[in-house]
């Protein structure tokens, strides 16, 4: 494949993919100022307090669902369109149905955040949006879902790659889990405490089902375009790609340790979550040893800097996550932000500094355009990696400590919050850094999208590609 | 693997199978319990709301009170018994009667499953919601002031009127009225109490232990 049919199948996608592009990084500054607002709340409560739309059981549930169905759906979505477009080898038909499509999608979630601060939320983890918000994710969903589907049968190249694997997975599953939690919960709810189940069940799948797997592919693309190599240990895919969804599909459960619903449903939980292990070694041992082998190549590389930051995420996320699955460690962080700190690790830095990565990767071979200033990627990326860091200490230490006062002491509850002040602190002023970076993303995308193209952009194909790495394995 | 319908089927089953593992077999198993009729605990139980409570919930729900709050006590974990959080775990049957039932995940603020029995007290509850740092003093839950109303005195003062301290006091010749939620979130707060027992739920380690000797006892 040469570069010019590679600009034709990118001038067949430019469309929609630079409108989900744009609604990605107008959430990822929404859902950065509502985290925020929130962590703000939390240690200076008087902060918006007379204002009745904006109280923290508003404000958190709006930054979840902003950062996840907003930014990290549409930039997710994003990549899969082009890597499906690119592995397929084949320009894309009906680009204005899939962007109609979007459209409607970002809508819901407008409709969804008004919704919530007018007091509609549901009190489920990642599903506050109003009821009457689902039906449009849904059908909007579904004609994503099948559009994307329509893609790939249509590929020229006919064998697949692990990319398009986990694209498929995500698009599949969203649809399975979204439609069984809406029925469950709302249509015809489960009984009382069982609900808390379905709602567990669910939240651990959006990230295991949905955020991660389009970011594996993502970064399956990526190792090979960004550092001129096959993923290492590439033909051990399989295993990681079964055994994740096997395991992922049941971790949720762990949260129910203790709780008003069978033991065992947690313990099965338990043991999936400690399942993950498998996977997880196996995406380590390729992503971390392809990046590792080609290190001094990571730092030439806007793309492949966001990519490493984000592995190194992903792995510092399953082991918090299997360790807080353990009996001992639940017994010390459950209900304390320790979750909330490995969520926001997961949904920040992993899928997070991935898709911006991607998008780093995808947006000048869309728009044929150079990164307007090095400067500002510099200045994000440093601003996020730091940010990241202190979000964690604050959130991760602080809710293992928080944990141990709530869970192994009987010290009052206005004690704990004013120990907890500190790492509440802590946590905005990395929230705020994740604000910093999220505006230059925002300067970068739109001056890049603004700017008229110079000479040497307009007359000539600024990338070279290297077309034998387009199928790196099959 | 380089058919989608291939990838398609095997995530198909999977996920089938998963769901039906830990979602629905529970469900079938134990997720549709009945009330228990018990003369001596004052008959059905769980107990039904009352009307005001049940429009506190919608309240409660409207403003996300979960995000801080959970409604479950544990016995084999934790210090919930000791802190005075409940007397005995909470069991499936407890929330048979709520949709949705607001059980929770994040302690942010105490465990409210029997906030009723610790706070019975309209008045604590009403300055609590208007301004928390007049009943808890370092507390970080947002005060509410936009569910009351502070309007001008006429005649004489209303009867429903906070009693504001000096420090917290309004304009001379104002008072702090609460709405209608506000009372309603009252009413759902001291409605959230379990003052009754079950068979199925373990009420400490002591007691269980106590009741498995006594068990051993009987089979020697």
């Amino acid at each position: 494949m040469n570069r010019g049919t590679q600009r034709t199948i990118d001038a067949s996608i430019r469309f929609p993919l630079v409108s989900l592009f744009k609604a990605a990084v107008c959430w990822m500054l929404i859902a950065t100022v509502f985290g925020l607002i929130a962590s703000i709340k939390l240690h200076t409560p008087s902060f918006m307090e007379e204002c009745q739309y904006m109280t923290y059981g508003k404000v958190e549930p709006i930054f979840w669902n902003t950062l996840i169905y907003g930014w990290l759906f549409n930039a997710g979505l994003g990549c899969a369109v082009f890597l499906l477009a690119r592995l397929g080898g084949v320009p894309l038909k009906q680009g204005v149905s899939l962007m109609i499509m979007t459209v409607i999608w970002n809508l819901a979630v407008v409709i969804g955040v008004i919704g919530i601060m007018l007091g509609d939320q549901l009190p489920y983890e990642w599903l506050e949006f109003p009821s009457y918000t689902a039906p449009i994710f849904f059908v909007s969903f579904l004609g994503i879902g099948l559009w994307c589907a329509m893609a790939f049968r249509a590929r020229v190249q006919r064998s697949t790659y692990a990319s398009q694997w986990w694209i498929l997975v995500a698009l599949f599953s969203f649809a399975w889990i979204y439609s069984a939690a809406q029925i469950m919960l709302v249509c015809s709810p489960a009984q009382g405490a069982f609900q808390n189940l379905v709602s567990a069940w669910y939240a651990e799948n959006v990230f295991g089902l949905l955020i991660a797997p389009l970011a594996f592919a993502s970064i399956y693309y990526l190792i090979p375009k960004t550092l001129g190599i096959s993923v290492v240990g590439y033909r051990y895919t399989g295993i990681a790609f079964w055994s994740w969804i096997l395991f992922a599909s049941v971790a949720g459960a762990a949260k129910m340790v203790n709780g008003p619903i069978p033991v065992w449903v947690a313990s099965v939980g338990v043991i999936a979550t400690f399942g993950l292990l498998l996977p997880t070694t196996t995406f380590s041992i390729q992503f971390l040893g392809s990046l590792l082998s080609r290190f001094s190549k990571i730092w030439d590389s806007a793309s492949a800097r966001f990519l490493f930051a984000g592995v190194v995420s992903f792995i510092a996320v399953m082991m918090f996550k299997i360790w807080g699955a353990l009996r001992g460690s639940q017994e010390v962080v459950q209900f304390s932000i320790f979750d909330s700190g490995v969520n926001q690790l997961a949904m920040f830095g992993f899928a997070g500094m991935v898709f911006t990565g991607a998008s780093y990767f995808i947006l000048p071979r869309l728009l044929n355009k150079e990164l307007p200033s090095s400067t500002l990627v510099d200045l994000q990326f440093g601003a996020h990696v730091l940010g990241l860091i202190l979000l964690a200490i604050g959130l991760i230490s602080g809710g293992i400590h928080q944990g141990e006062l709530i869970n192994g002491s009987t010290a009052d509850m206005l004690t704990v919050v004013n120990t907890m002040r500190g790492s509440y602190f802590l946590t905005s002023m990395g929230l705020s850094l994740l604000l910093l970076g999220a505006i230059a993303y925002n300067v970068t995308f739109f001056w890049m999208l603004l700017s008229t193209r110079s000479e040497k952009e307009a007359s000539t194909s600024l990338i070279e590609e290297a077309p034998e790495l387009e199928y790196t394995a099959s | 693997m380089n058919r989608g319908p291939f990838i398609f089927l095997g995530v198909f089953i999977i996920l089938s199978l998963t769901w039906a593992l830990v979602i629905n077999k529970p469900i079938q198993e134990s997720g549709h319990l009945s009330p228990i009729f018990d003369a001596e605990q004052g008959g059905r139980l769980p107990m039904n709301a009352k009307g005001g409570a049940a429009q506190g919930k919608l309240v409660y729900q409207e403003f996300g009170c979960i995000a801080c709050h959970t409604q479950q006590v544990r016995v084999s974990s934790g210090f919930d018994l000791q802190r005075g959080w409940g007397e005995r775990q909470s069991v499936a049957r407890d929330y048979i009667d709520q949709t949705p039932a607001l059980i929770g995940n994040t302690r942010l603020g105490p465990d409210l499953s029997n906030v009723g029995q610790r706070r019975s007290d309209r008045e604590w509850h009403l300055l609590h919601f208007y301004n928390p740092q007049i009943t808890s003093k370092g507390s970080n839950m947002p005060s509410m002031p936009f569910l009351f109303e502070t309007r001008e005195i006429v005649g004489e003062p209303t009867n429903r009127a906070l009693k504001l301290s000096a420090e917290y006091a309004v304009a001379d010749g104002y008072e702090v009225i609460p709405s209608r939620k506000a009372e309603a979130l009252v009413a759902y707060m001291k409605s959230l109490k379990v003052t009754y027992d079950l068979k199925e739920a373990p009420k400490s380690n002591d007691v269980m232990l106590e009741e498995l000797t006594a068990a051993l006892e009987n089979a020697k």
